[in-house]
């Protein structure tokens, strides 16, 4: 691979997916246990360029999407099914050995908690000097001055000097920075950031966001963005997928989706976020929890918790039904938003 | 450290409003060192002088970010962290200097609502036993067969089937364990109810339940919250008034909507600006604070305004040398108990100081106070990444 | 990532069930034929209202399960723990039930007359005498069997003298902290850098006359410290947890505290020791045994005493050293398999 990524932002504009995930499916099989689907059938595209995110509430799926993107499932006790098409190649299909070349190089990660995702006795400039020594060739001599020149990147002040701290002695919010530069070594055509800002203060956050933001802008790199939080989502993401019970329930792009939220689910959530911008009034949860869901198999898994439900949606599956660029998976769709 | 007398309890208006006064509480814990012999070689200044004042009935909102001190405040208040000094005064007694057995009973009074609904619910207990101990405890009943029905009213109150008095914490979700949580702190009659981040572990979707039952048991019980909390729009969403804490000390406090319309504090403004809206409209819009740099350590607080090494309207005098105090500005519009630690709160109001650029101050945790003159906080050289200002306060 | 806490679809099914039923109840005039909870189709065209959830979420009707219980049922289908169980379990058995179980009088020298000092030391196996016999003509088989009795009393009081005194001062350490503290735990300190089984020795080297009773409390006193340390570390642990925090908010009495909350949680990993620290003694009882600082009674078995006496003969009859060795062996691993799987299914972080 000798994509830079001048090369990625030219073909920024092209429609052809990058990454195109269908039908995943993961099934964790214990010994003794029913086996649990986690991710059930999820279809997306993620094009060059563009800013994808899965959102959802713990449980829903949405990390385990991207650990199996990755290959970081372990092999024993899971079955994984599906596609994950990467630039014509199907990463499910490759070796363990062929997928360890791909990640870091092609594919990046950022991971929620940087402490423990740091490696806590190596010296951070040491941590992304490892990645092109790995993925390029480069001896620690030629990359020291390109990872100095990384962490300068993603804001790191005084670089040369940091290089040489170990994770401990960074701040939640530098020690993240530190996981994007090494993640970022390689210039990846595609980055996964999963909760990259759950572990961070607010203002750190937005410190975050805005450099992820910016990387994306100045780079073409694509963004997969998983978390759970709405406004995160708002802000960031070109387009959106909303996960419930390992299923896309809601796809659609970023302005209409919130405009006009059409599962019950994603309307619900909307309604149950406190707002720093709106008034004290009362909020309209989403009863119940993710226990009382029930099992997609002849239903929809939402339906208990649902603020509409019909009979319908306890005998039969709803279908992800595509139209122009949203998507919906519901019996009884939302008219009238909140 | 300047010396700070306590407020003159006066502001207040009516005395008799007032359920809890706290008054220049500090919570130092020292950092100790040695082999054999434990030296002292610096202290973690968590909360550093801290007077507020929560009135009967009302929901006292305490926001800052971690390491802000915010949820050792709320515990220092209930005196399991013994304050360092000052004075913690509920209903005319002086909890911060209460010990043992008149302590305990007066805990009845003043109950807490933890995070983590699990951990802080004993795996060993069924519902029953957890909500009957303290009732015992205090004399409220004898046994659980007398306590039966109570504890029906309680569950129904926090939402809960009955038949949930027989099962074991770890049988619920996270939203049931809170309820089962604050059914807890409810079972002893409390006048105060300390609330440490008490949606922050749970899902999105359930913490507005939780945040709903809170404002509801409110009015039923006439209840009084502390709620603490580093999410600003639930506490927005829930507090009457809001104290803004940083690095140990309240740098900004009013009433909720006032806080919201017109920040007066730099802090305030950046951590205002910097919380996402679930609307892409407000989001493409609005221009935000960003702050460079991390929190000081609280081991090695900076002098002065604790905000001066990340503000952008940080000034030449007074900000590095001087701590301002909480205190009313004189500006129109601002209502009187809208109070904030700035030394320049009207200027930066008026608009005659505009945000600059602001160098970016790296801070290594594992430093504190005591070697900082070896090693100790490291300030770049490198300019960090600038402010995106616009018209800050506005644009939300 | 998957918060269920257990078997998910089951656990919906039969939940969903529950809430049928209470609509069946309701409409009591209706006698729908149906017998098995079955998940769909449910309300199949009637109204879908009441099929949504209570605001808390549902929670089922059945008494609720400790965390024991819900210990014991995974550790029910856990291979390994089976395996230990039925080895301890089957020594256990056989301890209490040996002279009953004992083929011959494994004090009775039968086969003395075939004992040849220098050409047949040990009698070997013969009709009636599986294993053949020791060098007094004993039946070794017997032996062996009777030999559980001492082994697992000296294993068992050994450890439970342990238990009884790491409780003590583990529970003084964790409870109060401070200077009581310190001082228990440099005690503790002092014992544990002494190697184990030097200590043991010096002290059933201590007593004027060597006994079963020496035996057991050296080998005791030997696993206090062990005991005393790992409970005052959970002690600790549960000293500072979020729930011990919400009992002393709540105002409970603090011997309360210690009592209700924190001693009980902190158990867990003592007792799965206890099962470890049991293989532990055993194979301490039958190494002093050997050195002979065991029972002087030398006719009564016991593995350890067996395996020392069998070492003047090892070159030419290494069977009478390997039969009391497997046996020490097969039950230490028992409890050790048991002692672990118990920790596995304890450990709230396997928990799902």
């Amino acid at each position: 691979m000798t994509t830079t990524a001048y090369a990625a932002r030219a073909d920024t504009r092209s429609d052809a997916p990058l990454l195109s995930v269908r039908d995943l499916q993961v099934t964790f099989q214990r010994r003794g246990e029913e086996p649990f689907h986690a991710v059930d059938g999820v279809s997306f595209d993620v094009r060059p360029g563009q800013t994808v995110g899965l959102v959802g509430e713990s449980g829903c799926g949405k990390s385990v999407t991207s650990l199996a993107i990755m290959g970081l499932l372990p092999r024993r006790g899971n079955r994984i099914s599906g596609t994950v098409d990467f630039d014509g190649t199907d990463l499910l299909s490759l070796s363990d050995g062929q997928m360890r070349d791909r990640r870091g190089k092609d594919i990046a990660m950022v991971f929620q908690d940087p402490l423990s995702s740091l490696n806590p006795v190596v010296p951070v400039g040491i941590q992304v000097t490892e990645v092109l020594e790995r993925h390029r060739g480069m001896n620690r001599k030629a990359a020291m001055p390109m990872a100095a020149d990384l962490l300068k990147r993603v804001g790191i002040p005084d670089p040369d000097r940091r290089i040489k701290d170990y994770p401990h002695q960074m701040s939640g919010g530098m020690r993240q920075r530190a996981l994007i530069a090494i993640a970022l070594a390689c210039a990846p055509r595609l980055l996964i950031a999963d909760e990259p800002t759950t572990a961070l203060d607010v203002t750190i956050q937005a410190q975050i966001l805005a450099l992820l933001k910016e990387l994306v802008e100045d780079t073409g790199t694509a963004l997969i963005m998983i978390t759970h939080d709405l406004g995160v989502v708002a802000g960031l993401c070109d387009e959106v997928n909303v996960l419930y019970g390992g299923k896309i329930v809601e796809r659609g792009p970023r302005h209409p989706i919130f405009r006009t939220p059409r599962h019950p689910y994603t309307n619900g959530l909307l309604g149950s976020i406190p707002r720093l911008d709106a008034a004290g009034e009362r909020l309209t949860p989403i009863p119940g929890s993710v226990a009382d869901n029930l099992p997609w198999d002849h239903a929809c898994a939402f339906a208990p918790r649902c603020s509409q439900p019909i009979a319908v949606c306890t005998q039969t599956t709803p279908e992800l039904e595509t139209t122009g660029d949203r998507a919906l998976r519901c019996h009884n769709p939302v008219e009238d938003p909140r | 450290m300047t010396t700070t007398g306590p407020h003159p309890t006066t502001s207040a208006g009516d005395e008799h409003d007032v359920l809890l006064t706290v008054e220049g509480v500090k919570v130092h814990f020292p950092i100790k060192q040695g082999v054999i012999f434990d030296k002292t070689i610096g202290y973690v200044y968590a909360v550093d002088g801290v007077d507020l004042q929560i009135r009967k009935g009302e929901t006292y909102g305490l926001v800052g970010e971690s390491g802000c001190g915010k949820s050792t405040l709320g515990r220092a208040i209930l005196n399991l962290e013994h304050p360092t000094e000052g004075r913690v005064v509920f209903d005319g007694v002086d909890i911060a200097s209460l010990k043992g057995e008149e302590l305990r009973r007066k805990r009845q009074d003043l109950q807490m609502v933890f995070q983590d609904p699990l951990s802080s619910l004993d795996p060993r207990q069924s519902v029953e036993s957890l909500l009957v101990e303290g009732m015992k405890a205090h004399g409220l009943a004898k046994d659980a067969k007398q306590a039966r029905p109570r504890l029906r009213e309680l569950l129904h109150a926090v939402g809960l089937p009955s038949t949930a008095l027989n099962k074991y914490p770890h049988e619920f979700s996270g939203g049931q364990r809170q309820r089962i949580g604050i059914a807890r702190a409810l079972s002893v009659d409390p006048k105060l109810i300390v609330a440490d981040e008490p949606v922050s572990a749970l899902d999105v979707s359930v913490q507005a339940q939780v945040i709903n039952l809170l404002g509801d048991l409110q009015d039923e019980f006439g209840l009084t919250y502390l709620v603490i909390a580093h999410d600003l729009a639930v506490v927005r969403h829930i507090s009457d008034r809001i104290g803004v804490m940083y690095l140990g000390s309240i740098v900004e406090e009013a009433a909720a909507p006032d806080l919201y319309a017109e920040p007066l504090h730099p802090y305030t403004r950046a951590l205002l600006s910097a919380v996402p809206i679930p609307d892409p409209e407000i989001e493409d819009s609005r221009e935000q604070i960003l702050l460079t740099g991390d929190l000081p350590s609280p081991s090695n607080p900076p002098t002065g305004c604790r905000f001066h090494t990340r503000c952008p309207w940080r000034q030449k005098t007074r900000c590095d040398d001087e701590r301002p105090q909480l205190r009313v500005v004189e500006i129109g519009g601002i209502p009187a108990d809208h109070k904030v630690a700035c030394h320049w709160a009207e200027q930066i109001h008026s608009g005659q100081l505009q945000p600059h650029e602001v160098e970016a101050v790296s801070v290594d945790p594992t430093s504190f106070a005591a070697d900082a003159g070896d090693h100790g906080t490291i300030i770049a050289e490198t300019p960090g990444r600038a402010t995106q200002s616009g018209d800050p306060g506005r644009g939300l | 990532m998957s918060n269920s806490d257990e078997n998910p679809k089951k656990s919906l099914f039969s939940r969903y069930g529950d809430r049928r039923k209470a609509r069946i109840d309701e409409l009591a005039a209706m006698s729908a034929p149906r017998t098995a909870p079955a998940p769909v189709p449910v309300g199949a065209g009637g109204p879908a209202e009441d099929l949504t959830v209570h605001e808390s979420g549902t929670i089922e009707e059945k008494p609720g399960v400790s965390l024991w219980q819900s210990a014991w049922h995974r550790l029910r289908r856990n291979p390994v723990f089976l395996l230990g169980l039925t080895i301890t379990v089957v020594f256990i058995l056989v301890a209490i039930f040996a002279p009953w179980i004992a083929p011959k009088d494994p004090l009775q020298g039968y086969l003395i007359d075939k004992v040849r000092p220098q050409s047949n030391p040990i009698p070997g196996p013969e009709p009636g005498f599986p294993l053949g016999a020791d060098h007094l003509g004993r039946d070794l088989m017997s032996r062996l069997i009777a030999g559980s009795r001492q082994t697992l009393i000296v294993g068992v009081l050994a450890t439970l003298g342990g238990f009884a005194g790491g409780l003590l001062l583990g529970t003084l350490a964790g409870a109060f902290g401070g200077w009581v503290d310190s001082l228990v735990m440099r005690a503790v300190d002092v014992m544990l850098s002494i190697p184990s089984l030097v200590l043991a020795l010096s002290i059933g080297a201590l007593a004027a006359r060597p006994s079963q009773w020496t035996l057991i409390i050296a080998i005791a006193v030997v696993q206090v410290p062990i005991f005393a340390r790992l409970l005052r570390g959970s002690m600790l642990a549960q000293r500072s947890s979020d729930h011990v925090l919400a009992a002393q908010a709540l105002g409970i009495r603090r011997s309360a505290i210690v009592t209700r909350h924190m001693l009980p949680n902190a158990m867990g990993p003592v007792i799965v020791q206890a099962t470890l620290a049991l293989a532990v003694s055993i194979i301490d009882a039958a190494s002093l045994s050997f050195i002979g600082l065991g029972n002087p009674d030398q006719r009564i078995p016991e593995w350890g005493a067996m395996l020392g006496q069998s070492q003047r003969f090892i070159y030419d009859n290494p069977h009478l050293a390997y039969y009391p060795a497997i046996c020490i062996i097969i039950v230490a691993l028992g409890f050790t398999l048991m002692g672990e799987s118990l920790r596995e299914a304890l450990d709230p972080k396997t928990r799902r």
